[in-house]
């Protein structure tokens, strides 16, 4: 076991002379961490917010229930800021002007246009309407202003439907009345917020995340070529016929990519929760997920080295392999989400299984990782065994 | 004549690596098919829905969710599958129709229909309420109609029904002003296609920056210039091959996925003059990379983080547009990569119809981040090679 130890301990010690490792297993994916949390933060933690004009040129009940109450209620929430305004021409201008990025700032998300009589022609069962004005730049406060709109105005029909109803079956209350009475009817309906436990990641611990499983699989290559590369440099039948078994040197090589890999894993995830903010969850669980992730990726890059005869060859191969495997495993967008047959497929990878079990580990507890864990660490156990027949054939001087 | 048999052996060079064959060709299409697939197009929210009714009621609740194209609606069986799929993103929320609700409905009480959520989706519950809301409508009425005392539910509901197309709905208008949102208009794989189109271009040249590294440290560079060769013929010819690289991949995506997927690149003269100009940057940043690193196992981490950071910043992976809604900063800080501005010129041609005339300024810009890229690469470069 010394001997493996100081096997390792050479091995990483070039790599950290020659920086390789610490560009490949730190600084590329800490460094993309960085720009993607700076262009996701702003997405992640944006929250709905949107200014509306309001045109009333009716004054009547229908359209002032919708400024008071409707808008009203979200204005006394905080998402909605109101504003009057004079004129359609105007509402379109600042319609427009919130379009624009580089704009005022004094823009608006849309505007509701109520003409004049819109109130009457509500009571008396007349076609009736009112109108909304958007720019589709608005974004979410576009699409809410419509929504808002629309169902105020199946709220209007149902009114209408009640009081011509109860008229239509003898109900002689004055119009207005009924009106406001149908009105204050509850919904027969109602919805009811249940809220679920959110076992995603954010966006920002997503990227960690994936930026270091992603990268890891490129990390443990630099212990896992070691043996290809002794060969290659003759130093291999030197080592051979030292007195060292042969399982001994097998085990400094895995030992250096055991190492790497941890070390790196761990400092991105430290360095990614102080420097963004990143939320990996349990550290236990963590570390747990860690380990079994960087067993997996051991056991698949050393397939991909036992089948290479070159270092160089296992280079192109294994870059192959890892680039496939991150993304079909999600790790550079949801795949999850994309559904369908990808969505399945991406157990096919550890990537997706030590994402799923953060997200697991996210909003619920220990318990919850040990199908990931198991699956990465079968994939570790059954790819590593195959490789270990390759090399134990290979370790031919 | 030097310099083209320097920039073939370049291109002969890197087209021999089997690996560069798939990262360069068969890679970028496929993720082109998977994003446009699975992304592409207008993104529809999807809501579960779980039935624990069989009523009428229950069942016309279902229809009018499924018939609207502002949702896409999953019916589930089991509550837990239901609950654990919008747990995990796959869902924005589900929706619980309780055992008896045709019934309570009919007896004039409340029914409660649950909304599962776990990220806050305001414009998802806004359209269901909406729909419910419309079921609700006669509902509503016979409801009325019964505490008014004019009539029981029954005969309310009736009345009701009959009655409801002969009132007129309240018509709401929607009405642009200025110009609309460009993804809507984008076909599926318009985006994904430009998107890796420009990333994959950038990407590829950054860490092939790595075969110039080896040709300075195996002193192939200086050997060269030992000839009759001076280093401005090698210089020249080194970038040349870059350029090859840049211009042979961004051609085989620009025609691939026209011709694979029917994606719309704009006016072809256009088209090509952003794919000439974007590969002198992308070749550009290759040769000051080539000159700064030291190693090529640096060069190829390095390149992965350039090629990757800078299209994460300049809209390849979120569009630009999403910028401008959610942070104007933002979107500013994302026209300092050449990305961005790639992309401005091609949403003008694609979406307003430009042509090559058009996107002139846009193409000048490239040409100054090519012309500096270059024009540092080769001091540089020029001093590591004569000395």
């Amino acid at each position: 076991m010394r001997r493996a130890l100081a096997i390792a301990a050479k091995d990483v010690r070039e790599r950290i002379r020659d920086r390789s490792a610490i560009v490949v297993g730190i600084i590329a994916p800490l460094g993309l961490a960085a720009i993607f949390s700076f262009v996701f933060n702003p997405i992640q933690s944006f929250s709905f917010s949107a200014t509306y004009a309001v045109v009333n040129q009716d004054g009547g009940p229908a359209s002032t229930v919708f400024v008071d109450q409707v808008l009203g209620a979200m204005e006394a929430s905080g998402a909605v800021d109101v504003v009057a305004t004079g004129s359609v021409d105007e509402a379109r201008r600042l319609v427009e002007e919130g379009a624009d990025p580089f704009g005022s700032g004094e823009g608006v998300d849309g505007a509701f246009v109520f003409p004049a009589g819109f109130s009457d022609l509500v009571q008396s069962a007349q076609p009736a309407g009112f109108e909304v004005i958007i720019n589709d730049g608005n974004g979410a406060g576009a699409n809410v202003a419509v929504a808002m709109a629309r169902s105020y105005a199946s709220q209007l029909d149902s009114v209408r439907l009640a009081v011509a109803t109860a008229e239509h079956l003898g109900d002689t209350t004055d119009r207005l009345e009924a009106g406001a009475r149908a009105a204050a009817m509850p919904q027969p309906v109602d919805l009811v917020d249940v809220p679920a436990a959110v076992k995603q990641l954010g966006d920002t611990t997503f990227y960690a995340a994936g930026l270091a499983i992603f990268f890891l699989f490129f990390t443990v290559q630099f212990g896992v070529n070691g043996l290809l590369e002794e060969r290659n440099n003759g130093t291999l039948s030197r080592l051979l016929v030292a007195p060292i078994t042969r399982p001994t040197i097998l085990v400094g090589k895995m030992l250096t990519a055991f190492l790497l890999g941890m070390v790196s894993m761990i400092l991105l995830a430290i360095a990614t929760t102080l420097m963004f903010g990143a939320e990996w969850g349990n550290p236990i669980g963590v570390l747990i997920l860690i380990v079994a992730g960087v067993v997996s990726a051991m056991g698949i890059m050393a397939v991909v080295a036992g089948f290479a005869r070159t270092a160089e060859q296992a280079g192109t191969f294994a870059g192959i392999i890892g680039v496939v495997l991150g993304f079909l495993g999600g790790t550079f967008f949801p795949i999850a989400q994309a559904g369908g047959l990808l969505a399945t497929l991406r157990f096919l990878t550890p990537h997706a299984w030590f994402m799923q079990g953060l997200g697991d580990l996210a909003g619920g507890n220990l318990a919850d990782i040990v199908p990931s864990v198991v699956a990465l660490l079968l994939f570790g156990l059954v790819t590593g065994s195959v490789a270990m027949v390759r090399f134990r054939k290979g370790l031919q001087p | 004549m030097k310099v083209l048999v320097i920039a073939a052996t370049n291109l002969r060079r890197f087209l021999r690596d089997r690996s560069n064959i798939f990262f360069v060709f068969v890679f970028p299409i496929l993720l082109i098919l998977v994003l446009g697939a699975s992304f592409g197009g207008t993104v529809v929210p999807r809501l579960g829905v779980l039935s624990h009714d069989s009523g009428e009621l229950a069942v016309d609740l279902t229809q009018r969710l499924d018939a609207s194209s502002d949702i896409r609606i999953t019916t589930f069986d089991d509550r837990p599958a239901m609950v654990r799929a919008v747990e995990r993103g796959e869902l924005e929320a589900g929706l619980v129709i309780p055992a008896g609700f045709d019934a309570t409905i009919r007896a004039g009480d409340i029914a409660d229909l649950e909304f599962v959520e776990s990220t806050g989706d305001a414009a998802m519950r806004t359209t269901v309420e909406s729909i419910v809301t419309q079921q609700a409508t006669v509902l509503r009425a016979a409801h009325y109609a019964t505490s008014e005392g004019v009539a029981g539910f029954a005969d309310g509901l009736t009345t009701a029904v009959a009655l409801e197309p002969h009132i007129p709905e309240v018509a709401v208008t929607v009405s642009t002003s200025g110009e609309t949102f460009a993804l809507a208009r984008l076909g599926q794989f318009d985006s994904s296609a430009q998107t890796q189109l420009l990333l994959f271009m950038f990407l590829t040249s950054a860490t092939a920056s790595a075969a110039l590294i080896q040709t300075r440290r195996y002193g192939v560079a200086h050997r060269m210039i030992s000839t009759p060769t001076t280093a401005r013929t090698v210089l020249v010819g080194e970038g040349l091959g870059r350029y090859a690289v840049a211009l042979v991949q961004g051609t085989f995506i620009m025609a691939g996925t026209w011709l694979l997927f029917g994606v719309d690149w704009g006016d072809p003269v256009g088209a090509v003059a952003v794919l000439v100009v974007f590969a002198l940057v992308g070749s550009g940043a290759a040769m000051l990379m080539g000159a700064l690193f030291h190693n090529d196992q640096q060069a190829s981490g390095l390149g992965v983080l350039l090629g990757l950071g800078l299209a994460a910043l300049g809209g390849c992976m979120v569009p630009l547009q999403v910028f401008k809604w959610i942070s104007p900063g933002l979107y500013r800080v994302a026209h300092i990569t050449p990305h961005a501005w790639a992309m401005e010129a091609f949403d003008h041609m694609v979406l307003d119809n430009a042509g090559l005339v058009g996107i002139l300024p846009y193409l000048a810009i490239l040409l100054g981040y090519a012309v500096v890229l270059y024009g540092v690469a080769s001091w540089r470069l020029r001093r590591v090679l004569t000395h």
